[in-house]
C-alpha cells in the first residue's frame, strides 16, 4: 500500500459523517438552538483516542490477528522437522544440555507424529496441521525464537506485554494506541478465545498505564450471544424507534447544555459518543453474528469453537478493527498446549485437530475477501517444547529455541527464517527473541518500536522496552 | 538577502547539533545498555576488580585504552580492537569473555565505531549520564522543587478588593501582569454544589441550596458543615486510594493473593482524613505505623505498602524469581517516591536516573528498606485469642494429616504402625472444625524482618550483585550520606526523612495535590513528578507560600480546605470568556474555575442520591458487585487489575484508575460505552425508575413532574425551553422512566461547575 494511499484513508476517516451532526442542527433550529462550530468538531473528534492516527511510515498491514497458543507448542511436533531425533533416538549428546531447571534431563526422543512435504516451497510439516500445511507458500516461518524463561506465566506476559511481570500494556494496546482504529462502531482491540482465558488473563490484552480505550474488549466464544459480547449493548425495554425518540430528546438536552459551555470538548465529545454507542448497539452484535455466513464460508471453517473465532476475526478486520487477539482453548485450562509432559501425542493431537482447519481457512478466507495483504496473522505460543523426553512420552518447556510463524500483510510466503540445532533445542542460526518479533510486527504496521512510546511514571516506555531489532528478512 | 548566509549558518549549526543528537541517542538506545550490561562488571570505576586497565565508563577512557594499547578508533572499523574482540574471529581476542554476543549487537558497535564513537558528554551536562555522578549542589540551587520550601511575600495587586484570602493576591498578580480579569464568582448555587462535590462528594438536596441561596446559611458555614461530615472522608480518601494504588488484592497468577482485610487501610485513611490527622503523621504512620507508640491502630497505616502488589515468580526459575522480588521492590519504592516526593526513583532501578540526580545507590538504599520488610497479619484481637486460635488451627491440620496418612496407609495396604481408628478421627475432626474460633480481626501491615543492606543490582536483575550501599535517603536531599538508617528495616528513619521540614519536596507535592483535588487542574500539572521532567508550577510563589504555611499550621489539611476554598479564586465562575480562552485555553492562570467532570464513584453515588436510593452508611467490608449495591462507590471490591468483577468493568470504562501503580490524577475520557451504560444498564434503569416513581407521586400533573425532576436532579429550575422539549416527549407517548432516565444521562449530570 502506498503511504499516500494510507494517509489520504486515515484523513477520510478522521472526517465527522454530516448526517447526524445536520440533523441535530435541523432539529435544533424549531427550537432556536445554535449549530457547532467548525473548529469545534475536529477537537471533539480529537478527543476521541481510538481516532485513526498515521503510522511513522507506510504500513504493510492495517490490521494483525494473532492466533495465540498457550501452553507453549512442541516445536519439533509441528512445524520443525528433525528427522535425525529417530537416529539418536533416546541418547544425549551434550548439546542438549543447557541450564535450565526444567524436566529435560532425558534422551532424545523423535516426534511420534510423521511429516510430508507441503506446497511449492516443499515445507515439512506435521501430521498434525495438515490443513495448514496447505497453506505454507503464504507462510513466514521463524524457527530460532527464543525467550527469556521457561515458565508459562512470564513467558505468557513476554509475549504478550513485552515484559515478565503483568505490569506493561499489550501489544494490541500499543498498537491501537499507535494508530488507532479505522470503525468508529466497534472497539479497536478484540481479544477472544473459546472457554478458558489464557494465564494472567486480562494482562493479555490490557491497556496498563496506557488510556483505558486501548484495552482489549474480551469477549469468551463459547458462551458468546452477539447482543451481550459487551456490557449493556442490549436495551431490554424499547424499541428501536422508541429509543431513537428517547436519544434525541436527549441530545436536545445536551446541545442546549452545550450553549451555556461553550466550545466545551468533552461536553462536544459526549454529545458524538452518546450517537455512536447509539449506532454500537447494532453494529456490535452483527459482527459477532456469523449465522448468516453462506454455507460454503462456514464449511470452508468447520465447526470448532477456535474456528469459529477466526471467522469473527475475519468479520473483525473486515469492518477496520486494528487488533485481534485469539487464543487457544478446548477444556477450559488457561494454558492450553501444556498438555504435552505426560503425553505429547496424545496432549497435542486434539488441540492441533481443534485449530488447524480454522486457521487454513482464515488464510483462504481474508484471500478470497482481498483482506489477505493487508492483514498481518501471527501464530505461536511463549514459549516451545524440549526435544528430550519427559517421563516416557511426555515433553517438558524449552525457551531456548522455538517456532512461530506469520502469514499476510508485508511477510514473504513459502519463507523459513532462522534455525534450532540439529536436534531442535535451541535458536542457533539468525536468534530472534520475542522483543525482535514485537519490533517486527510494528515495523509492519507502519510503527518504529523505538518511536512508539508512552511517557509514564517518569520515563519513556515502549514495548521493546530498551531491546528489539528488526527482522528484515521475513518481510516481502 | 542580506541574512541568507546566517539562514545558512543557522541550519548547519542545527544540522550538525542534530546529527550530534542522533549519534547519542544511538549511543544510549544501543551501546551503553550493552556496556553496563556485558563490560562494566570488569571494565568501570563500578567494577569489583578492573580488568585490563581498562575503563568503559566515559568516551575519554574508553578512546585511551587499556593494556592492549587503543580499543577503539573512531571511523576505523576494522582497526578497532573492541569490534574485533567481538567479532569472536581470532584466537584469544574475545570479548565479552562469557559468549559472543548476538551479531546485530556487534553489528551495532561497528555502525557506532563508524559513526565516531559520539557518546553524550559527562559532568556538566544536565541530564545525567550515570557515570560521573551528579552536581547536586547545582540540582539543589538550580531546580525550583530541589530548593528549599521559603515563604514569599504576598506580590502587589492592581484590585486588592478582590482578594479574600492571602493567595488570591498571587492568583491576581499573574492575571494582572497578563493584563486579563478573574472570572466573577459564581452564582450561589453553582458554589454551594461545587463544594457539596468537592468536600462530601454528593450534591446538595435542593432544600440545602435554597437555605444557602437565600443567605440563611452562609459560605463559611456550609464549609465547616461538610468538614466535619463523615462523608468528607470517604471523598477524600478516595482520592488519596488512587494515589495508595489501593487494592483488595486478587492479582492473578503473578501476583498476591487476596486481601480480605485490605478495607481497614481504606477505612484507616477514612478516619484519619475525617478526624484531621496532620498530613506528616499520616505519612509516618503509612510507612511505619507498627513502629510506632501505638501500632494497634497506626500500623493499619502501613497499608499504605502492604495492600500493594507482591509479586511472585512461576515455578523455581531464578531469573523469573529474582524478577518477582525485584517487581515488588520496584512498586515500594515507586509508589513512595512518586507518591509523597514527587520524585520517580524507580528510574534508577537499573542504571542511574537519566534526567534527575538520583542514582542506582540511591535505589537500592531505598529498596533495601522494604527487603527488610515483610507483609504479615496484623492481629487486632488480645494474643490470647490469636493463640487459641492458632492452636486449634493447628490440632485440626495435625489431626488432619494423621488421617490422610492413615488413609493412604489402607489403599496402599502397608498399614501404619500408629493406625488410629478412622471414624472417631474424623468425627473428631468436624467436632474440632465445627468448635473451632472464628478467625480474628487483622489488617495487612508491614512488619520487621532484617536489617541488612543491599547490593546494587547491576542491570537491575538482583541476581548480578555490585557494590553495596547503605540504608539511607537520595543523596540529593542534603546529609543523608551520614545519616544512616540503623534500626531494623529503616522505616522508622525513612519516615522521618520524608516529613521532615526540610526536605523540600513533601509539603509541596501535597499542597499540588490538594489544590488539583479542588480545581481539577494542578499548579505543577505532573502531580508525582516535580523533576526535570515534570511540568513547572504556573504559581511557583504561591505554592511555596502555601506549602510553608501548610507546615506552620500543623500539617492540618482541613486548614488547607479552609484557605483553599475561602479564596476568591475557588469561588470565580466557570463561565466561558471568549478573549481569556484564546489566550490561556487550559486556563494555567487561572481566570475561571475549572468545569471538571465528577469522577465515577461521584457521579454513581449522585445517582443513587437523587434517586432516593442512596445507602449512606460508612465503612466495612468492600462489597464485589457495587453496582448490585446501593453502598458508595468507594465501598466496591477493587481488584489489581480490574478484572474480577462485572462492576469493575463498569469502573473501568468511567476512569477508574487502575491499582497497578500510583495515580497522579484521573483521565476524563469520552467512550461510547460510557453512554451505553446509560442507555442500558440495570443500574441506570432503577436509578430512572425510581426517580419516576417519586415524581409520580408528588404530583399527578406533567408540567409540575418536570418542573420537580429538574429542581431534584440539578437542583434548579427548568427554563421555557426545556420544559417545552420535555413536554411534547410525554405527550408523545415518552414515559417518565424514559424522561427520568434522560436527566441521569444528561451531560449536566456530569459535571461540576
Amino acid at each position: 500500500m502506498k503511504f499516500a494511499e494510507h494517509e489520504a484513508a486515515v484523513r477520510e476517516a478522521m472526517a465527522l459523517p454530516q448526517s447526524r451532526r445536520e440533523a441535530l442542527k435541523k432539529m435544533g433550529a424549531g427550537f432556536g438552538l445554535i449549530g457547532m462550530a467548525g473548529a469545534a468538531d475536529l477537537a471533539a473528534v480529537n478527543a476521541n483516542p481510538l481516532a485513526p492516527k498515521l503510522p511513522h511510515f507506510a504500513p504493510k498491514a492495517k490490521h494483525v490477528i494473532q492466533l495465540f497458543m498457550p501452553g507453549g507448542p512442541s516445536q519439533v511436533d509441528t512445524f520443525d522437522h528433525k528427522p535425525l531425533l529417530k537416529k539418536y533416538e533416546g541418547q544425549r549428546p551434550s548439546i542438549v544440555d543447557r541450564k535450565s531447571l526444567r524436566n529435560t534431563k532425558n534422551g532424545l526422543m523423535p516426534s511420534p507424529f510423521e511429516f510430508r512435504q507441503y506446497g511449492q516451497c516443499g515445507k515439512w510439516v506435521s501430521d498434525l496441521f495438515p490443513h495448514t500445511g496447505q497453506c505454507v507458500d503464504d507462510i513466514s516461518f521463524i524457527h530460532s525464537m527464543h525467550t527469556d524463561i521457561p515458565e508459562h506465566a512470564g513467558a505468557m506476559m513476554m509475549f504478550n506485554v513485552g515484559h515478565l511481570q503483568p505490569n506493561r500494556p499489550s501489544m494490541g494496546a500499543w498498537l491501537t494506541y499507535g494508530l488507532g482504529t479505522e470503525n468508529k462502531d466497534l472497539p479497536g482491540f478484540v481479544a477472544m478465545s473459546p472457554r478458558a482465558q489464557p494465564r494472567c488473563k486480562l494482562a493479555n490484552w490490557g491497556n496498563s498505564f496506557l488510556p483505558g480505550a486501548y484495552a482489549g474488549t474480551y469477549v469468551n466464544i463459547a458462551s458468546m450471544k452477539p447482543d451481550a459480547v459487551m456490557p449493556d449493548l442490549k436495551n431490554a425495554k424499547l424499541s428501536r424507534k422508541e429509543q431513537r425518540k428517547q436519544a434525541d430528546l436527549l441530545a436536545m438536552m445536551n446541545q442546549h447544555y452545550l450553549e451555556r459551555r461553550v466550545r466545551d470538548q468533552k461536553v462536544e465529545a459526549g454529545i458524538e459518543a452518546m450517537e455512536m454507542a447509539f449506532r454500537m448497539q447494532f453494529s456490535v452484535p452483527d459482527v459477532f453474528d456469523t449465522s448468516k455466513e453462506p454455507k460454503h464460508v462456514k464449511d470452508l471453517y468447520g465447526d470448532s469453537e477456535f474456528a469459529k473465532g477466526c471467522l469473527i476475526a475475519r468479520r473483525l478486520v473486515e469492518r477496520g478493527v486494528r487488533c485481534v487477539q485469539l487464543s487457544h482453548s478446548i477444556s477450559g485450562y488457561d494454558i492450553a498446549w501444556d498438555t504435552g509432559h505426560n503425553d505429547i501425542k496424545g496432549g497435542h493431537k486434539d488441540l492441533a485437530v481443534a485449530c488447524d482447519q480454522g486457521i487454513a481457512a482464515l488464510i483462504r478466507d481474508l484471500k478470497q475477501h482481498g483482506l489477505f495483504d493487508e492483514t498481518l496473522i501471527v501464530w505461536g505460543g511463549e514459549f516451545g517444547r524440549a526435544p528430550t523426553s519427559e517421563g516416557a512420552k511426555g515433553r517438558d518447556h524449552d525457551h531456548y529455541g522455538f517456532t512461530v510463524w506469520m502469514a499476510g500483510g508485508g511477510v514473504k510466503g513459502g519463507h523459513s527464517y532462522g534455525a534450532t540445532d540439529q536436534f531442535g533445542c535451541s535458536a542457533v542460526e539468525n536468534r530472534v527473541h520475542v522483543h525482535d518479533l514485537h519490533a517486527t510486527i510494528l515495523h509492519l504496521m507502519g510503527l518504529d518500536h523505538e518511536k512508539l512510546t508512552y511517557r509514564y511514571s517518569g520515563r519513556d516506555y515502549r514495548l521493546t522496552d530498551v531491546h528489539g531489532h528488526l527482522v528484515s528478512d521475513v518481510i516481502a | 538577502m542580506a541574512n541568507k548566509p546566517t539562514t545558512l549558518l543557522l541550519f548547519f549549526c542545527l544540522a550538525v547539533d542534530l546529527f550530534a543528537a542522533e549519534g547519542e541517542a544511538f549511543f544510549e538506545s544501543r551501546i551503553r545498555p550493552v556496556l553496563v550490561e556485558h563490560c562494566y562488571s570488569c571494565h568501570s570505576t563500578k567494577a569489583k576488580k578492573l580488568k585490563a586497565e581498562l575503563y568503559l565508563d566515559n568516551r575519554e577512557a574508553a578512546l585511551k585504552g587499556g593494556e592492549s594499547g587503543v580499543i577503539i578508533k573512531p571511523g576505523d572499523v576494522d582497526g578497532s580492537l573492541l569490534i574485533r574482540a567481538m567479532r569472536y574471529k581470532e584466537e584469544s581476542l574475545e570479548m565479552p569473555p562469557k559468549a559472543k554476543l548476538p551479531d546485530k549487537v556487534v553489528a551495532d558497535f561497528e555502525k557506532w565505531v563508524k559513526m565516531g564513537a559520539p557518546w553524550p558528554k559527562t559532568g556538566d551536562a544536565v541530564i545525567a549520564t550515570g557515570i560521573g555522578g551528579f552536581d547536586f549542589e547545582k540540582f539543589r540551587r538550580e531546580h525550583w522543587s530541589f530548593r528549599p520550601v521559603k515563604k514569599p511575600d504576598l506580590p502587589l495587586v492592581a484590585n486588592p478588593k478582590w482578594t479574600q484570602r492571602p493567595i488570591d493576591y498571587f492568583v491576581l498578580s499573574r492575571l494582572n501582569e497578563a493584563g486579563m480579569d478573574p472570572a466573577p464568582q459564581a452564582d450561589k448555587r453553582t458554589l454551594i454544589r461545587r463544594a457539596y462535590f468537592d468536600l462530601i462528594g454528593l450534591p446538595p438536596t435542593m432544600a440545602q441550596v435554597e437555605e444557602f441561596v437565600s443567605g440563611q446559611k452562609t459560605w463559611s458555614a456550609v464549609i465547616e458543615e461538610l468538614l466535619d461530615s463523615s462523608h468528607y472522608g470517604e471523598r477524600w480518601g478516595r482520592h488519596w486510594l488512587d494515589v495508595a494504588r489501593y487494592s483488595d488484592g486478587l492479582g492473578g497468577f503473578l501476583d498476591a493473593g487476596a486481601l480480605p482485610q485490605a478495607w481497614r487501610y481504606r477505612d484507616w485513611v477514612i478516619a484519619s482524613l475525617n478526624h484531621d490527622l496532620p498530613y506528616n503523621e499520616f505519612i509516618r504512620q503509612q510507612i511505619a505505623g507498627d513502629l510506632t507508640e501505638h501500632p494497634k491502630v497506626a500500623a493499619a497505616g502501613t497499608g499504605f505498602f502492604a495492600v500493594g502488589p507482591t509479586y511472585r515468580s512461576d515455578g523455581g526459575d531464578p531469573e523469573s524469581k529474582a524478577q518477582a522480588l525485584a517487581e515488588t521492590l520496584s512498586d515500594r519504592v515507586d509508589t513512595l517516591s512518586r507518591a509523597f516526593l514527587g520524585l520517580t526513583a524507580a528510574c534508577a532501578r537499573c542504571h542511574d536516573h537519566k534526567f534527575d540526580p538520583i542514582t542506582m545507590k540511591d535505589y537500592y538504599a531505598l529498596a533495601a528498606v522494604f527487603k527488610n520488610s515483610n507483609v504479615r497479619e496484623f492481629p487486632l484481637a488480645d494474643a490470647q485469642v490469636v493463640k487459641a486460635y492458632n492452636e486449634r488451627q493447628k490440632q485440626i491440620a495435625d489431626l488432619d494429616k494423621r488421617i490422610k496418612a492413615e488413609q493412604r496407609g489402607l489403599k496402599t495396604g502397608k498399614g501404619n504402625s500408629e493406625s488410629i481408628d478412622l471414624d472417631a478421627a474424623k468425627k473428631q475432626l468436624a467436632e474440632l472444625k465445627k468448635t473451632a474460633p472464628a478467625k480474628y480481626d487483622y489488617f495487612h501491615a508491614l512488619g520487621e524482618s532484617g536489617s541488612a543492606d543491599m547490593h546494587i543490582a547491576i542491570r537491575g536483575d538482583l541476581r548480578k550483585k555490585g557494590e553495596l550501599v547503605a540504608r539511607r535517603f537520595p543523596e540529593l536531599f542534603p546529609g543523608s550520606l551520614e545519616e544512616l538508617y540503623k534500626t531494623g528495616s529503616g522505616r522508622k528513619e525513612l519516615a522521618a526523612s520524608v516529613v521532615d521540614p526540610r526536605n523540600p519536596l513533601t509539603s509541596r507535592v501535597f499542597v499540588n495535590r490538594v489544590w488539583q483535588w479542588h480545581f481539577g487542574e494542578a499548579l505543577v500539572r505532573s502531580p508525582s513528578n516535580f523533576g526535570m521532567l515534570g511540568e513547572k508550577p504556573t504559581h511557583p510563589a504561591m505554592l511555596d507560600w502555601i506549602a510553608s504555611e501548610f507546615m506552620r499550621n500543623g500539617w492540618s489539611i482541613k486548614w488547607l480546605h479552609r484557605l483553599i476554598m475561602n479564596s476568591a479564586a475557588y469561588r470565580m465562575s466557570s463561565a466561558h470568556n471568549e478573549k481569556h480562552f484564546d489566550r490561556d485555553g487550559d486556563n494555567r492562570l487561572l481566570w475561571r474555575m475549572n468545569p471538571r467532570r465528577l469522577e465515577v464513584e461521584i457521579w454513581r453515588d449522585s445517582l443513587l442520591a437523587v434517586s432516593g436510593r442512596l445507602d449512606r452508611s460508612l465503612g466495612g467490608a468492600p462489597v464485589n458487585e457495587i453496582l448490585n449495591s446501593k453502598r458508595r462507590t468507594i465501598y466496591g471490591t477493587v481488584s489489581r487489575n480490574g478484572d474480577r468483577f462485572v462492576s469493575e468493568k463498569f469502573l473501568r470504562t468511567f476512569d477508574f484508575p487502575a491499582a497497578r501503580s500510583t495515580s497522579p490524577g484521573r483521565t476524563a475520557s469520552t467512550v461510547p460505552q460510557q453512554y451505553l451504560f446509560m442507555m442500558n444498564s440495570r443500574f441506570l434503569n432503577d436509578c430512572a425508575t425510581s426517580l419516576a416513581g417519586g415524581l409520580r407521586t408528588s404530583s399527578p400533573e406533567i408540567p409540575a413532574q418536570i418542573r420537580a425532576a429538574y429542581r431534584i436532579v440539578f437542583q434548579r429550575e427548568p427554563d421555557a425551553f426545556e420544559r417545552k422539549i420535555a413536554a411534547q416527549y410525554l405527550a408523545a407517548g415518552g414515559s417518565l422512566e424514559q424522561f427520568a432516565q434522560n436527566l441521569l444521562s444528561a451531560e449536566e449530570f456530569r459535571y461540576a461547575e
